[in-house]
């Protein structure tokens, strides 16, 4: 019997300090006896005893695989069996919750009066936050159900054909496409006739428009009211044009720039004529409330906008 | 000319499962975790010892393999030998393969 060395010493132990404490004394006579064997078979065979013990371990291969093979542990963080089910769990969760952090978030601040860059800031690092948890979580949950045998077991969902995503009818989507026309063209003729047409008179008998007139002094509206025409034009070139990537591109693109730029209006309280506010009598709270209300609703396109795109690329 | 990872991964992919039979077949004569690893490999079931000794207690655990340890000579080992059940699954799995090999030869006849 040859005398163990410090080297297997330490391979066996590197092996055993991974595995349960019931199953080492078993598997430590087993290894050991293995190697003494295999390190016999090379000196049998005239090889130097320190090359015939590194020749044996260094077949053995890491200590850590080997390991893992006796205690039937993967070697994956989550395996095949699982990973579907993590994946949609992950995206699921991702797509839902974090679009409705960050939509209490930026609802949240805007309301308490920050400026544009710490709301949109402390958006941005909410959504984040939220996201990083979320993979976080869910990953070690999979993680745990993949090294608890107990939790595996479960039988898994067998998939149908019912579960395959429906194509949206070209007709329901003529329809969003109706909507968002109507919406528009209401939308702009009230901002192009608000510095007119007004409930409410100044002194001089001049109509108080109801939006700021800083919008017409800047020409931010023109810009404005070009976006949303770009945006609309985009939603018909989705419609009737084949989808490509640098269309839709350019359409998500439009889409986000709007929704930033009502973002930014109405976190610099920009929107809203004060001078009307005053006129009609408005409460106090009020102007910040359709502020926020605005922040909220473009918030939502973004998100809706950025998912679409998302969606859409998918499924080409 | 294949190339040499396709040609690995593919054999890899092809043997895999041979060597529980091999073992259970090989195992009807008790013998101990090097021995068998040097057995296997003369018969043309090369297999790494790091694969075949966690095999050999996972065998054992499902109760295909019986084990008792040798304490009688200066080192002490764990001999292994197929159980009834490990013998009807070789059976089964013995089956199996000559099956697959009737069916490969026809396809080959066939073309």
């Amino acid at each position: 019997m040859t005398t163990t060395s410090a080297l297997i010493d330490r391979y066996v132990d590197a092996t055993l300090r991974r595995l349960p404490e019931r199953q080492r004394p078993d598997i430590e006579k087993e290894l050991r006896a293995s190697i003494a064997d295999a390190v016999d078979d090379r000196l049998d065979a005239g090889s130097d005893p320190a090359d015939a013990e590194l020749a044996v371990l260094t077949e053995l291969g890491d200590p850590a695989r080997l390991a893992a093979g006796y205690a039937d542990r993967p070697l994956q963080l989550v395996g095949p069996a699982l990973y579907l089910d993590y994946t949609r769990l992950v995206t699921t969760l991702l797509a839902t919750i974090v679009p409705a952090v960050a939509a209490a978030v930026g609802l949240v601040r805007t309301l308490q009066g920050g400026t544009a860059l710490h709301v949109i800031g402390d958006t941005l690092g909410a959504a984040f936050t939220a996201g990083v948890h979320i993979a976080f979580w869910t990953t070690l949950l999979f993680v745990v159900i993949e090294r608890v045998p107990a939790l595996r077991r479960a039988p898994a969902r067998s998939w149908t054909p019912d579960a395959l995503p429906e194509p949206p009818s070209r007709r329901a989507r003529y329809g969003e496409l109706v909507t968002e026309t109507v919406l528009l063209v209401l939308i702009t003729t009230f901002v192009l006739l608000s510095p007119v047409v007004s409930s409410e008179t100044d002194a001089a008998g001049d109509p108080i428009g109801v939006l700021s007139p800083w919008l017409w002094e800047t020409g931010v509206v023109h810009l404005f009211i070009a976006l949303v025409v770009a945006d609309l034009g985009f939603s018909f070139a989705k419609y009737y044009a084949r989808w490509n990537v640098p269309l839709a591109l350019a359409g998500s693109l439009v889409g986000v720039a709007c929704a930033i730029t009502l973002i930014w209006l109405a976190a610099n309280d920009r929107v809203l004529n004060p001078a009307f506010a005053e006129a009609a009598g408005w409460p106090s709270a009020l102007p910040r409330w359709i502020n926020a209300g605005l922040v909220a609703i473009s918030i939502g396109t973004l998100v809706h906008a950025v998912a679409e795109g998302i969606r859409r690329a998918r499924r080409r | 000319m294949l190339d040499e990872e396709l040609l690995s991964t593919h054999l890899q992919e092809l043997r895999r499962g041979t060597v529980v039979l091999a073992c259970l077949l090989i195992l009807e004569q008790p013998n101990y975790g090097y021995a068998l690893l040097d057995l296997l490999g003369r018969r043309g079931f090369a297999v790494d010892a790091n694969t075949l000794y966690p095999l050999l207690r996972r065998l054992e655990k499902q109760g295909l393999l019986a084990a008792d340890w040798n304490t009688e000579e200066s080192r002490p080992r764990k001999f292994y030998r197929t159980s009834e059940k490990g013998l009807a699954l070789a059976d089964v799995l013995s089956r199996d393969w000559s099956e697959l090999d009737t069916a490969f030869r026809t396809l080959k006849g066939g073309s």
